[in-house]
């Protein structure tokens, strides 16, 4: 410390010229800071730079990163699917914990993108956050690793590869997919003389619920952060309305409107159905309601902790005829802003997490769609009957409305509309006017300058 | 003015007293105990039931069959040992610098001759100012350029400047007599000697205060390890508790888990707050009346 | 100069440089960045970005969400200091009496402050959970349902206040000991001689001595109230009815908006109110001490 006081001279003037009596110092220093590059009015999409996507005679990486929320709890059986892929390749995968959900490995994703470094291979994508990263060329359309590596799109689930297709490209591939699922409790249902099954429209339920007193209430509505948007989405459509139809935002359509106005009534005035303020799987699997929506994604959870016989079944229907059901969940995606040796590694890591047995062991663990068609799911099955149910329902499920997944915050916007209807009895008009506006006001502001 | 002689106290558990002392006196601060540790309490109750125990709208109190199987859960799903680790280097790297920089800094502002010092003050004081969210971005862009992404320097070094620890000093220096400093200055100690033989003796409750705050800060942080880190082999044990929060993830056993990992982040603190609290509590009781 | 005056800006240099140096660099560095990207219109992850003046700045103050941020930050400011003080006050009082078992008290009172917001916070959640909390547990059993802590804004912001304020009453309540015990002793009795009681003994002489302490205290919770953060975020994520400046600015930015460029403008705007009001509250009491 004492060679502190006799620091040559020159050092002392520097960091006094440094510190610029600290004002002036940080603005010159802020002028050399890593963010974006201003332009004009022309702004201009993301990643205007020419990507280069040929992968031919790239040799891959040998150690990468793999950036996951662990889905569904899927630590574990992610750390294995890695140790084969090693195994198999000798690429080194480091598995990291880039947040603990969807939304916190997209803050670290954007930050990372900010600062263009420290970006990983591969990365778990959901579906509100993939055609962000679409839009801000922070991901490569992956068509040419496809063909290159022979993965045969045409084995995976149609609706879960088209959900990353946009302007002719594949953007990224299924993971860790989730349809809704209705939960019933089997002993509610029989105490109160209803049959075995979940109810095939809603109005069906709405007659059975007055029966359903076992529990404090017949029906939760899922937690409205993350699922109001997603779930309600098969109250829309079973009366033929929708968030938006591509680009043009219906919710204040009067369908859409007299279908809210549904949901309102179920819990004000006919008081059979209350809205989860945590974890709706955790309420149901305790019993304190008798059904509830959830993803696919916590059967395995729900099995294990709920002291009941657990029935599961499709989404209820509307009046109108057609799917009712929306997909959902995680896809990978790899990054632009990598090498491409890294880029082509985790393609192939892709490619291992997609084969059919890859998939298998992922449901098995979590409750996740097998992503494969031929998947071998006997075993899968016999273990848990039920995982059968939520892969029948991906031949009825649709792509979500473009509102939910491709504006940004727009799942946010609608949580929010939705829980002035269903928690302070708020006029369901007004509210999704409200909605429309703000949703319009961010595809003219975010989404249509970009396209 | 005659001063009346101070009226003999009687203890506070004689007879005529006893009434008072239970009511005036030990029912607030039961009161005051109870509501601070029962939810601390009722954190470690929970942290040993089963999933069927938490997950029931009938109070079960204790756990029937208390087991470890959230810590086992806990454990097994992220490496707490290695947080710990982490937590406790970066803490004691982090939180040492910040208080030596704290003295030094302070003692220049007050005892050395020095233009523009009252300039300088104001420009730390307004730093207090700057939410720490406001960082996050620039700081990340500039330590990730410099490659501190997923080291402990990258963790601590943003944090190192001590804006807080510097003012509560200086506040407590302006205090020390000025002929304490003369007549070390007449024994012809240097600045150095100055500060650690007279200042730093003296300021020992504040320095204690400053230390304190420090700790705390560093090791309850939060928003900028949670960023900086993306290996778990880097992680805090704040950042690794919300780990342990995995969304569709824990249907059922998440709360337990949950409060089992809590439990091992907030009993280390609390631990060595009760071996220090003596000192801490005094500390900051003196040292901040000064401000 | 002279070389006595050199050797001091040397000294001065060694002992501070470092520490300005590094809250130069990582404090007032981003805080001029952040007045650079409040003026664009950034998408975070994006490249490139749009200059817009002073868009973002009308868009806060003109957009109801801007100005129920700005309403949701008073609240939760007022009640937490306010919240704080007062309960630490009582509490300080409660302490200052010579029985045994005092120390044990004041430690657990000053316990919850050294607790990581994010295990405090989920803590807090396990108890006010409204279907399996033990605080819903004592409300049934009184009669009463639970308030809806999650679903109702309103609610979800009194729980973070009551939460924020048991974290933080603990700090009040040391700092306003400290300020009673440096009170003379020898006033207290005389006033007691005088005949007057305990209340008019608090008011007329305790507390009007304890002003410096007061004032230290609105400082400084004021500032670590508008700067709260981990709390809210762990027990409110979404921020619905609790979006403070500092977690609306973070949720523009991270939260799903990704809009980075309004998020800089909140955090420049919360800068300037802190700044305001600590100028304001030094203010204010250097006229009231002239005064008194």
């Amino acid at each position: 410390m004492t060679s502190s006081l006799h620091l040559p001279r020159g050092f002392s003037r520097r960091s006094l010229l440094g510190l610029g009596v600290a004002g002036a110092g940080a603005l010159g220093l802020a002028a050399c800071g890593g963010g974006p590059t201003v332009g004009g009015d022309d702004g201009g999409a993301g990643g205007t730079e020419e990507l280069d996507l040929d992968f031919e005679g790239v040799e891959p990486a040998t150690s990468i990163d793999f950036w996951t929320n662990h889905p569904g709890g899927s630590q574990q059986v992610e750390t294995e699917l890695l140790a084969a892929f090693t195994e198999e390749t000798g690429i080194e995968v480091n598995l990291v914990t880039a947040g603990s959900n969807y939304e916190e490995i997209a803050q670290r994703f954007q930050t990372a993108q900010a600062a263009n470094s420290g970006l990983p291979a591969a990365v778990v994508l959901s579906d509100v956050w993939w055609f962000r990263y679409f839009i801000n060329g922070n991901i490569i359309p992956i068509d040419n690793l496809v063909d290159q590596l022979g993965i045969d799109l045409s084995d995976y689930r149609d609706s879960l590869v088209q959900d990353y297709q946009y302007d002719g490209q594949q953007w990224a591939l299924p993971y860790g997919r989730s349809t809704p699922l209705f939960y019933y409790n089997k002993d509610h249902f029989a105490e109160a003389g209803l049959p075995d099954r979940a109810p095939e429209t809603w109005a069906e339920f709405e007659e059975w619920a007055p029966q359903l007193t076992q529990g404090e209430t017949a029906y939760m509505y899922p937690d409205l952060a993350g699922y109001a948007g997603w779930t309600l989405q098969n109250v829309l459509w079973g009366q033929g309305a929708a968030w938006s139809d591509e680009w043009e935002i219906t919710c204040n359509s009067p369908e859409a409107v007299e279908a809210l106005q549904w949901v309102q009534d179920s819990v004000f005035s006919g008081g059979w159905a209350q809205v989860s303020s945590g974890d709706s799987a955790d309420t149901f699997a305790a019993g304190v309601c008798s059904s509830t929506i959830a993803s696919t994604g916590s059967l395995v959870g729900v099995l294990e902790s709920a002291s009941f016989d657990v029935g599961v079944g499709f989404l209820p229907g509307g009046s109108v005829d057609g799917p009712v059901c929306p997909t959902g969940g995680a896809g990978l995606g790899i990054p632009a802003a990598v090498s491409k040796e890294e880029q082509l590694a985790g393609a192939m890591l892709i490619e291992f997490m997609g084969r059919p047995e890859s998939t298998v062991a992922f449901s098995a663990a979590t409750g996740y769609m097998p992503v494969r068609k031929s998947a071998d799911l006997t075993e899968l099955t016999a273990e848990t009957p039920q995982i059968q149910t939520a892969v029948d329902q991906l031949d009825v499920t649709k792509p979500q409305d473009f509102a939910r997944v491709f504006l940004p915050g727009a799942d946010q916007e609608m949580a929010e509309a939705i829980a002035s209807i269903v928690t302070e009895e708020g006029d369901v008009q007004a509210a999704m006017d409200g909605l429309k506006e703000t949703l319009e006001g961010i595809y003219t502001k975010e989404i249509e300058p970009k396209l | 003015m005659s001063t009346p002689a101070p009226r003999r106290h009687n203890g506070p558990f004689s007879r005529q007293n006893l009434w008072a002392t239970l009511t005036g006196g030990y029912l607030p601060l039961l009161i005051a105990t109870l509501v601070m540790v029962l939810p601390l309490l009722w954190m470690m109750i929970s942290s040993f039931k089963a999933p069927q125990e938490i997950l029931s709208t009938d109070l079960v109190v204790l756990p029937e069959n208390p087991s470890l199987a959230n810590y086992e859960a806990a454990w097994n799903s992220v490496p707490i040992p290695r947080f710990f680790l982490n937590s406790v280097i970066v803490t004691a790297i982090g939180a040492s610098i910040k208080v030596l920089l704290a003295i030094f800094t302070a003692y220049a502002l007050v005892f050395v001759r020095f233009p523009f010092k009252r300039v300088i003050f104001v420009l730390i004081l307004v730093a207090l100012m700057v939410p720490p969210q406001v960082s996050i971005l620039p700081n990340y862009v500039l330590i990730a350029g410099l490659g501190g992404v997923n080291t402990y320097w990258g963790i601590i070094l943003p944090g190192l400047g001590t804006a807080f620890g510097t003012f509560l000093l200086r506040q407590y220096f302006l205090t020390v007599p000025t002929t304490i400093l003369e007549a070390a200055e007449l024994d012809g100690a240097g600045h150095l000697r100055t500060l650690f033989s007279v200042v730093v003796p003296i300021a020992v409750p504040t320095v204690a205060t400053v230390a304190l705050v420090t700790i705390v800060t560093e090791w309850n942080d939060y928003i900028w390890p949670l960023i900086i880190t993306s290996e778990a082999s880097r992680m805090t044990l704040p950042v690794g508790l919300t780990a342990l929060s995995n969304s569709e993830g824990n249907t059922g056993a998440g709360w337990g888990i949950l409060m089992a990992g809590t439990v091992l982040v907030i009993l280390p603190v609390l631990i060595v707050f009760a071996m220090l609290q003596r000192h801490i509590v005094s500390g900051l009781t003196q040292g901040s009346v000064t401000g | 100069m002279t070389r006595r005056a050199r050797r001091d800006a040397l000294v001065f240099l060694a002992f501070a440089a470092p520490n300005l140096v590094l809250i130069a660099m990582f404090t007032y560095r981003p805080l001029f960045l952040n007045i650079q990207y409040s003026m664009l219109d950034w998408t975070l992850g994006a490249s490139t970005a749009t200059f817009i003046g002073l868009d973002n700045y009308i868009e806060f103050f003109s957009s109801d969400a801007g100005l129920t941020s700005l309403r949701i930050t008073a609240v939760f400011t007022l009640l937490t200091v306010g919240g704080s003080m007062v309960l630490g006050l009582l509490i300080a009082l409660a302490l200052n009496v010579n029985i045994p078992g005092r120390t044990l008290a004041r430690s657990a009172v000053f316990a919850p402050y050294v607790l990581s917001g994010v295990g405090v916070g989920l803590v807090w959640l396990f108890i006010f959970d409204p279907n399996f909390g033990v605080l819903a547990w004592i409300l049934r059993q009184m009669g009463l349902g639970s308030p809806q802590w999650f679903l109702d804004p309103q609610m979800s912001l009194v729980m973070v206040i009551i939460v924020y304020v048991w974290k933080n009453l603990g700090y009040c309540a040391i700092v306003y000991l400290g300020g009673l015990q440096s009170l003379s002793q020898d006033i207290m009795q005389a006033a007691q001689l005088d005949g007057a009681g305990a209340v008019r003994r608090f008011f007329s002489i305790s507390l009007p001595l304890l002003s410096p302490t007061t004032f230290f205290l609105l400082i400084t919770t004021t500032l670590n109230s508008l700067q709260a953060f981990d709390l809210l975020r762990i027990m409110t994520p979404t921020g619905r009815g609790t979006n403070t400046m500092i977690f609306e600015s973070y949720l523009q930015a991270f939260g799903g908006y990704s809009r980075a460029g309004y998020s800089a403008t909140i955090s420049v705007l919360l800068f300037v109110i802190l700044i305001v009001m600590t100028v304001a509250q030094i203010l204010f009491v250097e006229r009231k001490v002239h005064y008194s």
